[in-house]
Formats: C-alpha cells, sequence, structure tokens
C-alpha cells in the first residue's frame, strides 16, 4: 500500500521525461506501436511500488498498444503517474482508459503543431535560405529544436500536476493556439509556391519582326502561374483514390523529364 | 573529385544518427540540417544546403504519422550531396538521384518497423516472466534496427558510389539530365500539395493568398512572410479567445440562472 515516502520527487519526473525522451519511440512496432517507450518510461516507477503478481498486472497493463505524438504524450505518463503514485494498483482501469483516451486528441495537437506547423514554417524559411547558399535558416531551425527539446520536459510536468483540471479548463485555448499556428503555416506555404518553384517555359513564337515571349505574357496574367497550376494538379490528383505521396513523387519526377524534353519547360 | 574513406565512415555514422535523431531528441531530423552537415564533410556546404533545402520542400512538414512510412530525404540529402559533389554536375541532376534513395528508404523503414516487432514478442514474453529489466533492454533495441536500416545502404551507395556515379554519366544522355533539372526545380509541390491535404487548407484559403501575394507580387523575403503570418495569427488567437471568454460569462450566467450543469468536457479535434 501507499506510503508518504512513495510521493514522487522532481527528480523522478525528470527520469521519466529522460526514459520517455529516450525509448517512446526506439522500439516502435506495428503490433503495438509505442508501447515498449511508454513501458519503459514508467517501469522505474512500477518496480518501486509493485511486487510479484501485481508487478507483473501492471507491466502487462502499462505495455498494451500505445501510439501517441512524441513530443506531448509524456503528458500522459505525468497524469498517470499522479494517480498512481495515490491509488496504486487499484487505478489499473483508470489509467488503462485515461491511455486509450488522451493518446488521441494529444497525437492530434502534438502531429499538428509539432509534425506540421512548426517544421513548414522552419522548413520554408530555410529551405528559402538555403537555396542561396545561406545556411542561417538551418540554424535557426537548429535553435528552434533545442528550444522545443527544452519544452517537451514540462509537458510530463504538468499533467503530473495540473492533470484533470488543465484538460477541461485548457482545451478551449488549445484550439485556438493550434488554429493560429495552422494561421501561420498557410500563410508561409502561400509564400512557398512562388519562391521555391522555378521553372520557365522558354517558347518564344516568331513572326517577321514580331517576337512574343511565352513566359512574358504568362507573368502579365499572374506571377508563377505554372508553379500555381502544377500544385492544382497534384493537390487534385492527391484527392483521388489509390494515390500515395510515393506515387505523386515518380509523377512528378517523370513529368519534369518529359516536359523538358518536349521544350514546355526549362530550369 | 572522389570520396576518402573517412567521409564515408562519417557519413554512415550521420546516416544512423539522423534516424535516431528524429525519433528521440528532434534536433538534426530534417533533410535541410542533415544536407547541411553532409556538405561540411564533404567539404562543399553551399551544394549540401542546396540539396537538402530542394528535399526539405518535398516533405515539408509531413513527418510519420501514426506510423506510416514516408521518403526518408534525410538518407536522400546525403546520398544526393555526395552525389552533386563528385559529379561536379549540380544540384538538380543529384536530387534526381537523392529521389529514388529516399523513396527505397520507404520499403527499409517498413522493415525496421516489422523487425522491432520481435522485441514487442520479447518483452510480452519477460513481463510475464516477471523479468522487467530483461524486457525494458528490449524497448531499446530498436535503435539498431532503425539505424542499420539507413546506415548500410547509405554505406554501401557511398562505397560503390565513385563508380556508379561515372558510369551513370556516361551513359546518360543530355536531354534527360536537363530534364533531371527541370524535375528537381518542380519536385517541391509534391511537398506543398501534400501539406495543403493535410492542414484545413480550405479554412484558411484568404492566408494561403495572402501569403501568395506578398511573395509573388510584392517580393517580400520568407522571413517578413512569416512575420506577417505571425501578426495575423495573433490577431486570431485574441479573437479566438475573447469568444471563449464571452461563452464562458454566458454559460456561468446560465448555471446562475437555471442551474444549469455542463458535464461535456470533451474534446473537440
Amino acid at each position: 500500500m501507499k506510503t508518504s515516502s512513495n510521493k514522487l520527487t522532481k527528480r523522478d519526473l525528470f527520469r521519466a521525461n529522460w526514459r520517455w525522451l529516450w525509448a517512446s519511440q526506439l522500439s516502435w512496432n506495428y503490433e503495438k506501436m509505442m508501447a515498449p517507450g511508454y513501458f519503459y518510461s514508467v517501469l522505474p516507477f512500477l518496480k518501486r511500488w509493485y511486487k510479484d503478481d501485481e508487478l507483473v498486472e501492471m507491466m502487462q497493463m502499462q505495455s498494451q498498444f500505445f501510439n501517441v505524438n512524441a513530443f506531448d504524450g509524456n503528458f500522459i505518463i505525468g497524469m498517470d503517474l499522479a494517480i498512481e503514485e495515490k491509488q496504486g494498483s487499484k487505478a489499473k482501469d483508470t489509467i488503462a482508459g485515461l491511455k486509450t483516451g488522451l493518446m488521441g486528441p494529444l497525437a492530434g495537437v502534438g502531429d499538428t503543431i509539432f509534425g506540421a506547423i512548426i517544421p513548414t514554417i522552419c522548413g520554408s524559411i530555410g529551405a528559402y535560405m538555403g537555396l542561396r547558399g545561406n545556411p542561417f535558416g538551418a540554424f535557426l531551425w537548429i535553435i528552434v529544436n533545442l528550444i522545443i527539446l527544452f519544452t517537451r520536459f514540462s509537458f510530463l510536468n504538468l499533467g503530473y500536476s495540473q492533470g484533470a483540471k488543465l484538460i477541461d479548463s485548457a482545451s478551449g485555448k488549445l484550439n485556438a493556439i493550434t488554429d493560429s499556428a495552422i494561421l501561420l503555416g498557410v500563410t508561409v506555404v502561400g509564400a512557398l509556391v512562388p519562391t521555391v518553384v522555378n521553372v520557365k517555359v522558354p517558347f518564344v513564337y516568331r513572326a517577321g519582326k514580331v517576337t512574343l515571349k511565352m513566359q512574358s505574357i504568362l507573368n502579365q496574367i499572374m506571377p508563377s502561374l505554372v508553379p500555381v497550376l502544377l500544385v492544382a494538379l497534384v493537390y487534385w490528383l492527391l484527392g483521388k483514390k489509390h494515390v500515395t505521396s510515393t506515387k505523386m513523387i515518380w509523377f512528378v519526377l517523370i513529368l519534369g523529364i518529359v516536359l523538358s524534353y518536349f521544350h514546355i519547360l526549362s530550369a | 573529385m572522389t570520396i576518402q574513406w573517412w567521409q564515408i565512415l562519417l557519413l554512415t555514422g550521420l546516416a544512423f544518427w539522423a534516424i535516431i535523431d528524429q525519433l528521440t531528441v528532434a534536433v538534426l531530423n530534417n533533410p535541410l540540417a542533415i544536407g547541411m552537415i553532409s556538405g561540411i564533410i564533404m567539404g562543399d556546404i553551399t551544394t549540401g544546403l542546396a540539396v537538402g533545402a530542394t528535399l526539405q520542400l518535398m516533405v515539408l512538414g509531413v513527418s510519420t504519422y501514426g506510423g506510416a512510412s514516408m521518403p526518408d530525404f534525410m538518407t536522400g540529402a546525403i546520398v544526393g550531396t555526395v552525389y552533386a559533389v563528385i559529379s561536379g554536375k549540380g544540384v538538380q541532376f543529384a536530387i534526381g538521384l537523392a529521389v529514388p534513395v529516399g523513396l527505397l528508404m520507404v520499403q527499409l523503414d517498413v522493415l525496421a518497423r516489422f523487425a522491432n516487432t520481435i522485441f514487442q514478442h520479447r518483452i510480452d514474453t519477460f513481463i510475464k516472466e516477471n523479468k522487467p529489466n530483461a524486457a525494458a533492454r528490449n524497448a531499446l533495441w530498436g535503435t539498431f534496427t532503425w539505424g542499420f536500416s539507413r546506415a548500410l545502404p547509405v554505406f554501401i551507395l557511398l562505397v560503390v558510389g565513385n563508380d556508379v556515379v561515372k558510369a551513370i554519366l556516361r551513359v546518360i544522355p543530355a536531354w534527360l539530365t536537363d530534364g533531371l533539372k527541370v524535375s528537381g526545380h518542380i519536385l517541391p509541390i509534391v511537398g506543398i500539395a501534400i501539406l495543403l491535404r493535410y492542414l484545413p487548407t480550405k479554412r484558411f484559403i484568404s492566408y494561403l493568398a495572402i501569403g501568395f501575394i506578398a511573395a509573388a507580387y510584392l517580393k517580400m523575403p520568407m522571413l517578413g512572410v512569416a512575420l506577417l503570418g505571425a501578426a495575423l495569427a495573433y490577431i486570431h488567437y485574441t479573437r479566438e479567445v475573447e469568444k471563449l471568454e464571452m461563452k464562458q460569462t454566458n454559460t456561468e450566467k446560465q448555471n446562475e440562472d437555471e442551474e444549469y450543469t455542463n458535464d461535456e468536457g470533451e474534446y473537440e479535434n
């Protein structure tokens, strides 16, 4: 049974964080996905709190299917530890439910912010500069990543200290943050099309003294018209059934060669 | 130029670390950084940056979700940078060679994730036998399946690299090198299109237009567009929070009036 001496210290929380940071995805597998990582992160505490059959039972519960975003998934570990610390193995079903209930929402927020929006913004700026031979953008991204690395550690402590309270009160604000981040990402993507896709239409029409450059006509309609149309085409094709991103890469690779062969596009 | 053995070793190590980095600390977890480091190792940082940047645009903001395997252009950036430097044929040409490498990695990624089920089974068995430490070790052994799934192909491609690139250059016709250059220029649209599919673009379509207009018509640099976007995002955020607070005060009033209880604490996503 639990006594007050079992109270987790800051060092304990750091330990769980540290284990999650390294192990969360290392043994990721098709069967139970991140289960080994979760199990590894909480194991020291299971060993401290339980013995024999109770330990086996809890280890089995903590190694069930689990999949979340690695950046914010440790929030769940924090809540889990807070509950188990008070209730012990009685909370087994609560924890199992909590894990499955929270992994979806946290994966949604984490994948959007850390998986899509931050790489979009940093990647756009970095690639834009990198194409011009400037390493500043690449370094900036590394600095951002280091800041995120430190921030990640606070999610577990947040889950431990506020857990349930936070989930009730902050969900609305969290949506507002996610939405604003998406808005920023979409704005940057809009700027990407004209800046990083550089192709020209080399066709020149000659009749007597008149020469018409196809590209300058297109520019008058809209700058970067060809890149915009190509993005629209790929976007549309991606909505079709059986079209995967890998197929699209092959398609564009071959499309580039074909369009270049017929002198429709040039670099 | 030809590649030195110490460069091959460093780049193989980089390939091993890149995937482990992505799975753990996530500091050098992108083709741009890996391309830059490969460029430093090869003594040509500009080429490394350009290869990394182009490949970066193809996987823009699309990391692996829920276990789907994506083309691994970190590995592609290593091989692409090396081929660009040793062939002297320019960045776009090298990208034409790097893209298939990145796509091949999808298969090896699947293999690594599949091989890890072996460790999962061992974990399950050790737990049943109450051997927690043995189970814990198996949670870490995936390091090697992941790492070698990238390091081995890079090692092989670099060892045979000189000969392969020279052989390719001998047989490849001019129209194909030109074509690969065009492909290298338009391949970023795949990343952009995937991203637009992933994000709720339709809801934010006017911001897509604002970003486009700023860059295409006003010739604003990318950092400027990002700042503009940040300003717009802040406006959006403050408005949403205001709306939220209004809703809250409304429900509080309702609570007082009708003793209305709200038991719906669900997530919306």
